[in-house]
């Protein structure tokens, strides 16, 4: 899924999962379909630098669909896969 | 026009004001040109400098990743945000080196194709191009792919910027035979022998580093590290021994005053700030980090480093090495 098809649509969680797993693809040089969804992202080989990568990327993916989204810093250190990681974005779209 | 090099005036133990010093000397007696990123309030005088200004530092203490989140007009950042928009030609930095690392990536990008970024260190060879030491520290933990491509960055550094052809690669491990060192190490030796392209000529061990039969030795960030700073803290003793031997009474000084001739131009090589600081590898742009204690001197020579990593095109080389079919 293009950011752009993210953008011009409202967002399901599929489509979060979609993005989660590409932008964590570009980051970590790994094809989608190898992030699995339960798998913790220290065995996906992201350390704390990729994680704020994969943060940075989302924010500026969401931040034209839902205006000023953030990740909280706080909500970070629970962030442990990507199972978590959508589940705390689509949390957030739903209530934005 | 030249882009100025963005200098980080506020990262290092002597900062700001031997940065500011070493910005000005690069300016006077290199002819280059340097914008200083700080607070101006904490600056003092930039000497006759430009200023980018902005309102926090990151500290030596501050978490690299996190930092760069939470102190987004650090002058880290903000430096390498000048280099991202093409204002400024690099970005040189005597900070926290972690921190730098997250700001250069996060800001600029890696080069398509480039896992991890990695820290390449010249250690001086007298009488030849220095070696290049890769990772020197970016990376604690490595797979094979990523010291394979540590490799293939280091060698094209190496022929941009030392007019190196075909670089040699060595291997750091416990003895020359394949058969020797970690499962890291042993499946990294057969990708980098069958890596077309690189000109890999095997193991080589810890006191293969100086003096180096090979251009770039590669290894994982933390024996990197650990080799690096045993080489440091080795030749500042020998040094210090001589000096303290040749002082111990007339006749020492006397024959001191002969050898000095002979061995000053080696020390000189040898100096740490003499050598320019460390490169990162592997981003989209030129970032070249200062030890933390550098003096005018040491800042002075990493800002040369930087100008001469944008003429000779190293980030243009790097990307094609990494993704040959982009060129």
């Amino acid at each position: 899924m293009t950011a752009d098809a993210v953008n011009s649509s409202s967002l399901d969680r599929a489509q979060v999962l979609d993005l989660v797993r590409e932008q964590l693809a570009e980051i970590l040089e790994k094809s989608p379909a190898d992030i699995g969804e339960d798998v913790p992202f220290a065995d996906l080989g992201a350390d704390s630098l990729a994680l704020i990568e994969l943060v940075e990327a989302l924010e500026e993916n969401l931040a034209t669909h839902v205006a000023g989204f953030h990740i909280d810093d706080e909500d970070l250190e629970n962030l442990l896969s990507v199972r978590d990681a959508v589940d705390y974005v689509s949390a957030k779209l739903q209530v934005a | 026009m030249t882009l100025p090099i963005a200098l980080d005036a506020m990262g290092g133990d002597f900062a700001p004001s031997e940065i500011i010093a070493g910005a000005r000397r690069a300016v006077d007696e290199l002819g280059l040109s340097v914008i200083l990123v700080g607070v101006p309030d904490l600056m003092g005088d930039p000497l006759g400098l430009e200023v980018v200004a902005c309102t926090e530092v990151i500290t030596m203490d501050d978490d690299p990743a996190g930092s760069v989140r939470k102190k987004k007009d650090s002058s880290l950042v903000r430096a390498a945000e000048l280099v991202r928009d093409q204002k400024a030609s690099a970005m040189v930095s005597a900070g926290n080196t972690g921190a730098t690392m997250a700001s250069a990536l996060l800001r600029m990008g890696r080069l398509p194709g480039v896992v991890r970024p990695c820290i390449a260190t010249p250690i001086p060879n007298p009488g030849r191009t220095p070696t290049v030491l890769v990772d020197a520290g970016a990376n604690a933990e490595c797979t094979p792919e990523m010291l394979v491509q540590f490799a293939q960055m280091a060698s094209a550094f190496v022929e941009a910027h030392y007019g190196v052809k075909s670089p040699s690669v060595g291997l750091l491990s416990i003895g020359e035979e394949s058969s020797k060192g970690t499962p890291l190490v042993k499946e990294t030796h057969q990708l980098l022998a069958a890596e077309p392209g690189l000109n890999f000529v095997g193991n080589v061990e810890g006191r293969d580093l100086i003096p180096s039969r090979v251009d770039v030795v590669v290894t994982d960030g933390f024996t990197g590290n650990v080799a690096l700073k045993t080489l440091e803290g080795a030749l500042k003793f020998i040094f210090a021994t001589v000096l303290g031997a040749v002082a111990t009474n007339d006749a020492t000084k006397a024959a001191g005053d002969v050898l000095f001739e002979y061995l000053l131009p080696i020390a000189s090589q040898l100096t740490p700030e003499n050598q320019g600081g460390a490169m990162l590898l592997g981003l989209n742009g030129i970032c070249v980090i200062s030890h933390g204690s550098s003096n005018a001197t040491a800042i002075m020579n990493a800002l040369r480093v930087a100008s001469e990593m944008d003429r000779d095109g190293v980030v243009e080389k790097m990307r094609l090495t990494i993704r040959p079919d982009q060129g």
